[in-house]
């Protein structure tokens, strides 16, 4: 009887310790705040709950950046961390902030997109919380987050979603997928209201063309790539064309009417924004990967994967020539330089809507890496040091 | 790449040992569950892959915590109607209505499918009605384990079964397909199967004399009969089909209940149910016996849960699926009938994601119709919820139909049923072509 009671004292002493440990960790990820220096062209900071006062004070609201010229012209929305797990659009916002300039029009930059995703590590599949970027100045920390919205912030799942306002059935966690539920429900859950007050931001803004960066496993079809909405369909071809030509192989497809809740055709479908998805090559997310570790997020290099790009069975190059690589400098250049490459063809084909602005491109971003481009918020001008 | 394939066969084997072992010694293979993960967190650890090891095991533990809620409130669900008699007097009508054996069986395997149908998980079908269908089926003379066969088999059918099919919806959310033509895709390879199944459990039973069958029936109380009797039995059952539809059909005018919140309502409207005066105290009694009933399970799921995240934080995982999608064509289809119901054994719905959705794209490469390929591979899995380690719905199916034999025995036989409804999915992923009509 006494042993048996030691026993029992015994393993909620364990459970105790452990749940203490691990607590602590997931505190630390859930409040962790990334930070930016912003460029000197930045002229303020907004937040969603702005468009959407529901949101305030909740893990779903997020800093909109908005660049503007003051020069009339067309303007452009930017988005990462639509799915935080893929981190490489939001490391490519952070770098497009810290140093951009505009000549002409606006350009909003919409970091985190699913702030609340942010916030926790993709269940089941033993994520990292945080990668690391090296500068001259030292290591600057990020967080890595899941697909789909905390449910600490939106729980439960049903057992389907089915979006609105297509009544389209689909897996039931995609009700916490923010690409699924476009173009959103004010009186929805908490992702809903999210895609919701984005449809009307770039509504209320009157933004020309909205883009949406992703990162997509090398064994999914449409990786590398450019998914647009059918009025984004000429200047996305284009810019696929000339990409191709002249920097990087990108492919392009049109946003297919029978998937619903996507940025690629809701955005387009209810806006008057040319909508545009970007996709770049992450294994860290391909199923048949080996240890999830930081490395592999930040190189791309993998074992397994590289017996899959041996026989061919993936979409993105990955064999002896990338060194079976596919690092983060050339996943955030290509977003840069991909939504560079959109934007001039925007200006190409309808002036009236010309922006004109710059940041670093994928041939700077190969040659000199992310840090070089990331500034020392302690030395910074305390004005343009954000920290969310 | 800072690992070698040799290391992550080592941490696979030691994982295996683990389990094995410890399924000897320790005697619960929820214990070994989470010890062959604990070994890999370890390996992964030592290894520098991971810095964060108590994290990984107790986010592991939360992976699965939904499934978890929804298997506790489900058996209370149930545990308080069928403590009403209600289970009872739908067996008595049923008994004393239908004469004819074949046409109860029938309706016993449509019923099993309907719950399982409607929220994709065969374990909701069992809790619903794996003990009622289990008597009703026994008393058709089928044998013990032919009972049990017919209700797990009707399970699998039941997760498989369209509307809601979560393997194809997570391999169609992965695959970015849209989650369309797939009901009758799904639907014949299940009707053939189950009539094979009613067939194969049914074929020599002779039915016991109607009064011998209600001799041996528990009384219940008098207020379970006629129209307010009707009311009491049905209202339950109803609830919990009126929310299912309600969702469906008014999704936007509900709101978000989940499966665990819409089992409690129904437990709610059982206990306004019950003629009998049932004190709090018996009805605590239910509650704790049906924790005490379902907590191996519940153990079972969370251990599973730190499996998943040990083997993809060990690289386990990728070994497994790497083994599987590098294979030639000719061995997927020679293999596919034991990986994917034993993927599905460890990794439960994991399995579609790791598994089915590289192949869904390999599949796609060869320019076979990807529709037809996904419904194979989701008819597939489900046969997996019998195999170890986790074989949930078969534990389930076991618990409630009170089976006595071994866990074996019980494979033996489902096993000729799980091989007609796997070659009728194999067939369909070998010649796509042929069932192109049918999407």
């Amino acid at each position: 009887m006494k042993k048996e009671l030691v026993l029992k004292l015994l393993i909620v002493f364990v459970t105790f310790a452990l749940a203490t440990v691990a607590g602590v960790a997931f505190h630390e990820h859930r409040h962790f705040k990334e930070t930016v220096v912003v460029s000197e062209d930045f002229t303020e900071m907004r937040w969603l709950s702005d468009y959407c006062p529901q949101l305030k004070d909740t893990f779903a609201d997020t800093p909109i950046f908005v660049f503007d010229s003051g020069v009339e012209g067309g303007s452009v929305l930017y988005c990462g961390g639509t799915h935080p797990y893929e981190p490489a659009p939001a490391l490519s916002a952070f770098v497009l902030m810290e140093n951009i300039k505009v000549e002409k029009g606006v350009v909003y930059v919409i970091p985190q997109c699913n702030y609340s995703a942010t916030t926790m590590g993709v269940q089941g599949n033993a994520y990292p919380s945080y990668y690391t970027v090296k500068t001259e100045w030292g290591e600057k920390q990020y967080k890595i987050g899941e697909r789909n919205t905390n449910p600490l912030d939106q729980w439960p799942d049903n057992f389907t979603y089915i979006h609105y306002p297509s009544k389209q059935a689909q897996a039931y966690n995609d009700l916490r997928n923010l690409n699924r539920c476009y173009p959103g429900r004010l009186d929805g859950t908490l992702t809903e209201r999210v895609a919701w007050a984005i449809t009307e931001f770039i509504d209320k803004e009157e933004i020309d063309l909205s883009i949406d960066c992703h990162e997509a496993s090398i064994m999914y079809p449409v990786v590398s790539t450019y998914i647009a909405h059918d009025r984004a369909m000429d200047i996305a071809m284009m810019a696929a064309m000339d990409l191709t030509a002249t920097s990087f192989d990108m492919k392009i497809e049109q946003s297919p009417k029978s998937l619903r809740g996507f940025t690629h055709r809701e955005w387009g479908d209810y806006t008057d924004t040319l909508g545009v998805l970007m996709e770049t090559a992450e294994p860290f997310i391909d199923r048949i990967v080996g240890p999830m570790t930081v490395d592999l997020m930040m190189t791309g290099q993998d074992r397994f994967l590289s017996y899959a790009g041996d026989k061919g069975l993936t979409y993105a190059k990955y064999d002896k020539e990338n060194n079976y690589s596919w690092p983060m400098n050339v996943r955030v250049g290509r977003h840069l330089s991909g939504a560079s490459k959109v934007i001039y063809y925007m200006n190409q084909f309808f002036p009236e809507k010309e922006v004109i602005a710059s940041w670093p491109s994928y041939e700077e971003l190969v040659e000199h890496d992310c840090g070089a481009f990331l500034h020392n918020p302690e030395t910074s001008n305390p004005d343009r040091v954000f920290s969310f | 790449m800072d690992y070698t394939v040799l290391e992550v066969v080592i941490i696979f084997v030691a994982m295996a040992a683990t389990f094995v072992l410890g399924s000897k010694y320790l005697k619960s293979t929820e214990i070994s569950m989470a010890l062959a993960g604990v070994v890999a967190i370890i390996f992964s650890t030592l290894h520098g892959w991971t810095t964060t090891p108590v994290k990984l095991l107790v986010e592991g533990l939360f992976t699965n915590m939904d499934l978890a809620m929804t298997f506790i409130c489900a058996t209370i669900f149930i545990n308080i109607y069928s403590s009403s008699g209600a289970m009872t007097t739908i067996t008595r009508n049923i008994v004393e209505r239908i004469n004819n054996k074949w046409l109860i069986l029938i309706c016993m395997g449509i019923l099993m499918l309907i719950p399982g149908a409607i929220t994709g998980a065969g374990s909701v079908s069992v809790f619903v009605l794996g003990t009622l269908v289990y008597s009703i089926v026994r008393f058709m003379g089928v044998s013990e384990k032919k009972a049990t066969a017919f209700v797990f088999m009707f399970a699998i059918f039941s997760a498989a079964c369209p509307p809601i099919n979560l393997w194809t919806m997570l391999m169609t959310a992965q695959a970015n397909m849209p989650y369309v033509g797939f009901e009758l895709l799904l639907l014949l390879p299940i009707i053939i199967a189950g009539a094979f199944t009613i067939l194969y459990c049914g074929w020599g039973s002779k039915r016991a004399p109607k009064e011998e069958i209600l001799a041996t029936l528990p009384e219940v109380n008098a207020k379970m009969y006629g129209f307010g009797g009707l009311v009491r039995v049905l209202l339950p059952l109803l609830t919990l089909v009126v929310l299912f539809v309600l969702t469906l059909v008014i999704p936007f005018s509900m709101p978000v209940l989940g499966l665990p919140l819409m089992f409690i309502i129904c437990t709610v409207v059982a206990i306004l149910c019950n003629p009998n005066k049932t004190s709090v105290k018996e009805y605590a009694k239910v509650i704790s016996d049906t924790m005490e009933q379902v907590f191996p399970l519940v153990a079972t799921v969370l251990s599973v849960g730190i499996m998943q995240n040990a083997m993809a934080a060990s690289g386990v995982k990728g070994l497994i699926g790497t083994a599987f999608v590098l294979l030639p064509f000719v061995w997927i289809y020679a293999l596919i009938l034991i990986v994917g119901p034993f993927a599905q054994g460890s990794m439960s719905y994991g399995s579609a994601v790791v598994i089915g959705t590289p192949l869904i794209f390999m599949f796609n490469t060869a320019g076979m119709n990807v529709t037809v390929v996904c419904a194979a591979l989701s008819l597939i899995f489900p046969i997996g919820d019998c195999l170890p380690p986790s074989r949930i719905v078969g534990r389930l199916v076991l618990e409630a139909t009170d089976y006595k034999d071994t866990y074996t025995s019980f494979l033996k036989q489902i096993f000729v049923p799980c091989l007609v409804f796997g070659l009728l999915a194999l067939i369909m992923l070998i010649k796509p072509a042929w069932f192109t009509f049918l999407a």
